[in-house]
């Protein structure tokens, strides 16, 4: 290795006050820890609020028949008018590797009334064993009990049930324009209320049981509008869709759109976008800092040996070898920072991913873009953060020693190695 | 051709200071036709859409613009259902459930029964010349038939859901022919052709009515009166929930 002196000088010159090593280096991985365990919250508290935003009702990716979306016209079911074999649709999502739960839906714009109080709602018929596996409304159960399949039923919100004065128990007059045309109507029982946090649902959603509500609008039990589906990994949600499309397609459900939720809830991709554009101020704001701390020292080892340099000078050594030492000494402490600032970040990582920091006892739980937040700050792994973070220490390193490195080229030998 | 250039834009101008009186009492009487102080009819409401086509018979009653009373006759399956507006107040009865609920202001728009008619339509609130400034935007001949074309702008403080309407009436015999409905953005929203100017109750009415929505153009309602009979004995006491429970009159 032709350039290895200049790289020993600067690693052994590392070793000369290695307590001023240590001390800078630690300065820096502490910028390295923070910049990557700020991420690694925000990414974890954005990866949460999808989860909590998509898996309250939505689920992270749902299928529909083409023509459905924007407009959810009662008539736009799954495999058209004649409907679909849902059973064996769900078999086939829930085939896919890496899709937890898939769950059939019908929707409708009705009425609710108890009688002296009418209110128009979302009209919600769901499989209440699959839908378990999807939601979380049972979940949000606050009194009473989930809908029996296919009894004439309703599970309602608690800021719905205000407004009608029902509770679990009572009785409500059910009206939607049916799809022959006719005005279904029926009565439901109210078999429990939920409470979200979230408006629409809570005052504006009445969920009952698929096949009463397949009934109530004159559907087949055929015909769905949407098959929502579970995964794990929210930011797995448009490759999933898309392999889905593909798999539905082979399996011969017709014409079906497949879609995550990065589409059908951009807003969230928004937030998400914001946050992590966010985290390059951080980076930026710890590193600057560092910049400084670092030429400092570096500045401060180079005037040390301003004699040293003087003698190389006036051996014949030229001033881009002088460069490169101080170069090689500062990227050398930036290896060292960041070996140990990984390994002060991963224990911490790995703790408060499994062992998350829980705020609720300060500030409770809150809502957020429609989704209820509970102030738990799990940390994800920002992996590229990781990367981009050791990068960013390197490069400040460099920075740093750039100045210092001019100064120890402008050392005069002669005048420096006579001590004036 | 100059003379006759002369005497349009001569009527043109005339026309909104001669005729404003005139125009309202034209519109409050198209307005007031199909009603009487009080009446009584039998309509055949067929509804056509894209998805599927029915038909309904209906007794309709009517005292002023305070109460209605409109019950589905036929078919079977939805007989009975029956629809009672009393002063400001919707309700519907449901004889499926046999229960009678109280519909808000709020879905006044939505429509009634499946048909392109809304809640607002059937029962109206009030006169339309309370609600619109009235303006007559052409006078002369169409298709060699004399005409007015009003338009009615709300007034500034209507509770109505539509931006203008634009109404055309037929001079020699005072019928409506149609009458276009513009939303709040002023685009054409629905249009109700009037058709088969028949006597019916001892007056001259439209015995059909066709609404198109203009962004569905192949679907339709058609509003066919079979009888009607006017200003007959009918009390406020009529239009109670008891009577919207009975399927007898």
């Amino acid at each position: 290795m032709p350039a290895s002196p200049w790289w020993r000088i600067g690693w052994r010159n590392l070793g000369r006050n290695s307590r001023r090593t240590v001390l800078t280096a630690t300065g820096l991985a502490v910028g390295y820890w923070s910049v990557v365990v700020i991420t690694g919250m925000a990414d974890g508290l954005v990866a949460d609020m999808v989860r909590t935003a998509t898996g309250i009702l939505s689920g992270q990716v749902q299928a529909h028949a083409p023509e459905y979306l924007p407009d959810r016209t009662l008539y736009e079911t799954i495999g058209g008018a004649e409907g679909t074999d849902v059973p064996a649709l769900l078999h086939a999502v829930e085939a896919e590797p890496g899709v937890l739960g898939a769950a059939p839906r019908v929707y409708a714009g009705g009425l609710v009334s108890s009688g002296a109080t009418t209110v128009g709602v979302l009209l919600l018929g769901v499989d209440p064993a699959r839908e378990d596996s999807v939601s979380r409304l049972a979940a949000a159960l606050v009194e009473g009990r989930l809908p029996t399949p296919g009894a004439r039923e309703l599970l309602i919100g608690r800021e719905l049930a205000r407004q009608l004065d029902v509770a679990p128990g009572g009785e409500l007059v059910v009206v939607a324009p049916a799809a022959d045309g006719s005005l279904g109507n029926d009565l439901f029982r109210v078999s429990g209320l939920y409470a979200t946090g979230i408006a629409e649902l809570d005052a504006g959603t009445a969920v009952g049981p698929l096949a009463a509500i397949q009934e109530l609008l004159a559907l087949a039990p055929g015909r769905v509008h949407e098959i929502a589906i579970r995964i794990g990994d929210p930011w797995a949600a448009p490759g999933m869709a898309d392999s889905l499309t593909r798999r539905l397609s082979a399996a011969g459900a017709g014409p079906i759109a497949v879609r995550p939720w990065t589409t059908f809830r951009p807003e969230l991709v928004d937030y998400a976008n914001l946050s992590s554009g966010s985290m390059w101020i951080v980076v930026l704001i710890v590193f600057a800092m560092a910049v400084f701390g670092v030429a400092n020292t570096l500045l401060m080892t180079t005037f040390e040996r301003r004699r040293e340099f003087a003698l190389l000078l006036a051996l014949g050594a030229t001033p881009g070898g002088i460069v490169r030492a101080v170069l090689a000494e500062a990227v050398a402490l930036g290896v060292i920072s960041i070996l140990l600032g990984v390994a002060i970040t991963v224990p911490v990582l790995v703790w408060w991913h499994h062992d998350p920091i829980d705020l609720s006892r300060l500030f409770g739980d809150f809502t957020m873009a429609g989704a209820l937040v509970r102030p738990v700050l799990r940390t994800d792994y920002p992996l590229s953060m990781c990367f981009y973070a050791a990068g960013a220490l390197l490069l400040t390193a460099l920075l740093a020693a750039l100045y210092p490195a001019y100064r120890a080229t402008r050392v005069p030998p002669a005048d420096t190695l006579a001590g004036r | 051709m100059r003379a006759l250039l002369a005497c349009v834009l001569g009527a043109l101008l005339a026309a909104p200071l001669a005729a404003q009186r005139t125009a309202r009492e034209i519109v409050d009487h198209v307005d007031r036709m199909l009603r009487g102080s009080s009446s009584r009819g039998e309509i055949t409401m067929e509804v056509v859409t894209a998805h599927w086509q029915r038909s309904m018979d209906l007794a309709i009653w009517s005292l002023g613009t305070e109460y209605a009373l409109i019950r589905i006759t036929a078919p079977s399956k939805d007989a009975g259902t029956a629809t009672l507006k009393a002063g400001t107040e919707i309700w519907n009865y449901l004889p499926r459930v046999d229960r009678v609920i109280k519909l808000p202001s709020s879905l006044m728009g939505q429509a009634w029964m499946g048909s392109h008619f809304t809640n607002d339509d059937l029962v109206k609130e009030s006169r339309i010349i309370e609600d619109y400034d009235i303006a007559i935007g052409y006078e002369g001949a169409r298709d060699g038939v004399a005409v007015w074309e009003f338009v009615l702008t709300p007034k500034p403080d209507a509770a109505v859901i539509w931006g203008r309407i634009e109404e055309q009436v037929r001079r020699e015999d005072m019928m409506p022919t149609w009458a276009k409905y513009y939303d709040e953005r002023g685009e054409l929203s629905r249009t109700i052709t009037f058709s088969e100017f028949r006597r019916l109750g001892g007056r001259l009415v439209p015995a059909v009515m066709t609404v198109v929505p203009t962004d569905k153009p192949d679907e339709r309602t058609v509003i066919r009166y079979r009888n009607l009979e006017f200003d007959i004995k009918l009390t406020p006491s009529f239009f109670s929930l008891r009577q919207l429970r009975s399927g007898a009159e």
